[in-house]
């Protein structure tokens, strides 16, 4: 059967460590002040009752992908399991996909010049059957990975027993990561 | 701003900068100068030279592969990887309006250079110069019988080129005022615009012809019409962005009354570029009282309320996300 991966971001375990964050940085070689993923922290409500979101911020591998529709060339394309990467010798970096992307998931490498953005790690650790290298530093296991097809992985579990949201639904770019919502700290909405 | 996560300066790039703006303008500004020179060749040029009739498709002709060219220029010196362009050539994707377009210039492009030489013709043959692509302009004359029917496909490509660019942009669903169906009709509209005040500007300078009243208020009706749709057009744009809601109507409050590109939006492409030329019209070009200076002046006004709705949509639409 194709796979179907899926990353789940459970807010209640994250920390806020930027472990996932430095683990790409060196696994990716992403340039200084670019990031392919954050886990960016909105503090909510009024000292002392406070609250800290922890969100991801990285390509969410849409279904829909605004970024392949948009693209001249094709260098933006989906593999047979339907992740989003990108052909760096097709790209002409016109930009296009990085406006057209609604979660701010590209940008350009200011040194090659290419467009990059998280590829869930497929062709240096996916592939090869690993996991991504946020998900593997990830000292809380905020972060599960995996084909949500096959009824044995963590993520199918952790899918089955938590109540999934997906960003920006709205959209209809039906993403592959998912997240469960902060419920810890005061209620402040 | 909490920090703990590194820098955010990605998320505030502006990814498509002047060039494509500008860009944005001389796509319109060509589409709209040869639409209106091959309405003028067909309806109401009548092989008289020194017309202003004759002005008009001379320039239009001059106007519209220049500025396609340059525009082009702009747009491949503003990738990122410029010596990879050839990719967009040789490798498609029909889902994206980015190859529609570069499908519709490919064909564009050359069609509105074969129209210059034909228009030019004669010019071509004595310059010294330019006599030594006489014999190509003489091989293209050889198909003359199909020439009538090679300025259609030329008008359709036109029309093509001057609402395609606003497609280019509504196909984003990230950006507000982008992602209207508005756009490519208003950049059409305000394209043609820039046509006739390019043709009357360039006519009048440099192809002298004798103004006569009738054919330039002709002109400058056809004008004022197209700027009369342009209002409502943009009144659109904002009022399904309000209508919207959520992020859409944030963006749009934000566009029409933060900083400098409010500013720009208000007096740039409302005041000088729909509201005086619709007061020059009113009063200074009443009474058939046509002074070379205020169509002049006219011209100029409407190209600058083009070239800065360009710049306005281009940039306001990128920094007012509506995101929170
Ligand atoms: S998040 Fe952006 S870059 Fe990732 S697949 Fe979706 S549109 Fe493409
Ligand atoms: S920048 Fe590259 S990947 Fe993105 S749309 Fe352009 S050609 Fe495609």
């Amino acid at each position: 059967m194709k796979k179907k991966f899926r990353m789940i971001h459970d807010e209640n375990l994250c920390i806020g460590c930027q472990a996932c964050s430095v683990a790409c940085r060196s696994e990716n070689d992403v340039p200084d002040n670019v990031f392919r993923m954050q886990v960016q922290i909105e503090t909510k409500g009024i000292f002392p009752d406070l609250k800290m979101n922890m969100q991801r911020h990285s390509c969410v591998m849409c279904e829909d992908a605004p970024c392949v529709t948009v693209c001249p060339t094709g260098a933006s394309f989906q593999t047979k399991d339907g992740l989003v990467q990108i052909d760096h010798r097709l790209c002409v970096s016109c930009k296009y996909c990085v406006v057209a992307c609604p979660y701010d998931a590209r940008f350009m490498n200011p040194i090659t010049k290419n467009i990059e953005k998280c590829t869930f790690c497929y062709s240096n650790r996916v592939s090869k059957g690993l996991e991504p290298a946020c998900v593997t530093v990830c000292p809380t296991d905020a972060l599960v990975f995996g084909d949500i097809n096959d009824t044995t992985s963590e993520v199918y579990k952790k899918a089955k027993e938590s109540n999934l949201l997906y960003p920006k639904a709205n959209l209809g770019t039906k993403p592959k990561v998912a997240f469960v919502p902060n419920k810890k700290g005061v209620s402040y909405e | 701003m909490n920090n703990v996560w590194g820098s955010m300066a990605q998320y505030d790039v502006i990814n498509w900068p002047w060039p494509i703006a500008v860009y944005l303008f001389l796509a319109g500004a060509s589409a709209g100068s040869i639409i209106i020179a091959l309405l003028v060749k067909w309806n109401r040029h009548d092989k008289e030279v020194a017309t202003i009739w004759d002005a008009m498709v001379k320039a239009g002709a001059l106007i519209s592969p220049l500025t396609i060219i340059v525009g082009l220029i702009l747009l491949i010196l503003d990738l990122g990887k410029p010596l990879s362009f050839y990719w967009l050539l040789i490798s498609y994707n029909f889902e994206s309006v980015m190859t529609l377009g570069v499908i519709a210039l490919f064909l564009y492009t050359p069609l509105s250079l074969v129209f210059t030489a034909l228009i030019f013709e004669d010019v071509i043959k004595k310059n010294a110069l330019l006599s030594i692509i006489y014999p190509v302009v003489n091989y293209v004359k050889s198909y003359s019988k199909y020439a009538k029917k090679i300025e259609y496909v030329l008008f359709f490509l036109a029309l093509i080129v001057g609402a395609y660019t606003g497609f280019l942009l509504s196909a984003n669903m990230s950006i507000p005022m982008w992602n209207s169906p508005i756009l490519p009709i208003l950049f059409l509209a305000s394209g043609i615009s820039a046509g006739i005040a390019g043709n009357i500007l360039v006519g009048m300078l440099f192809f002298k012809s004798s103004i006569n009243k009738e054919s330039i208020k002709y002109l400058l009706m056809l004008d004022l019409r197209v700027i009369m749709l342009e209002i409502p057009l943009l009144c659109l744009l904002f009022i399904g962005m309000f209508y919207s809601g959520g992020a859409a109507k944030v963006s749009a409050m934000q566009a029409l009354s933060v900083g400098n590109w409010a500013l720009v939006f208000w007096v740039g492409v409302i005041a000088v570029g729909l509201v005086a030329p619709v007061v020059i019209a009113l009063t200074a070009l009443k009474n058939h009282d046509y002074k070379v200076k205020f169509i002049l002046f006219n011209s100029i006004v409407v190209l600058i309320g083009v070239i800065l709705l360009r710049f306005y949509i281009v940039y306001a639409g990128q920094i007012f996300t509506g995101a929170i």
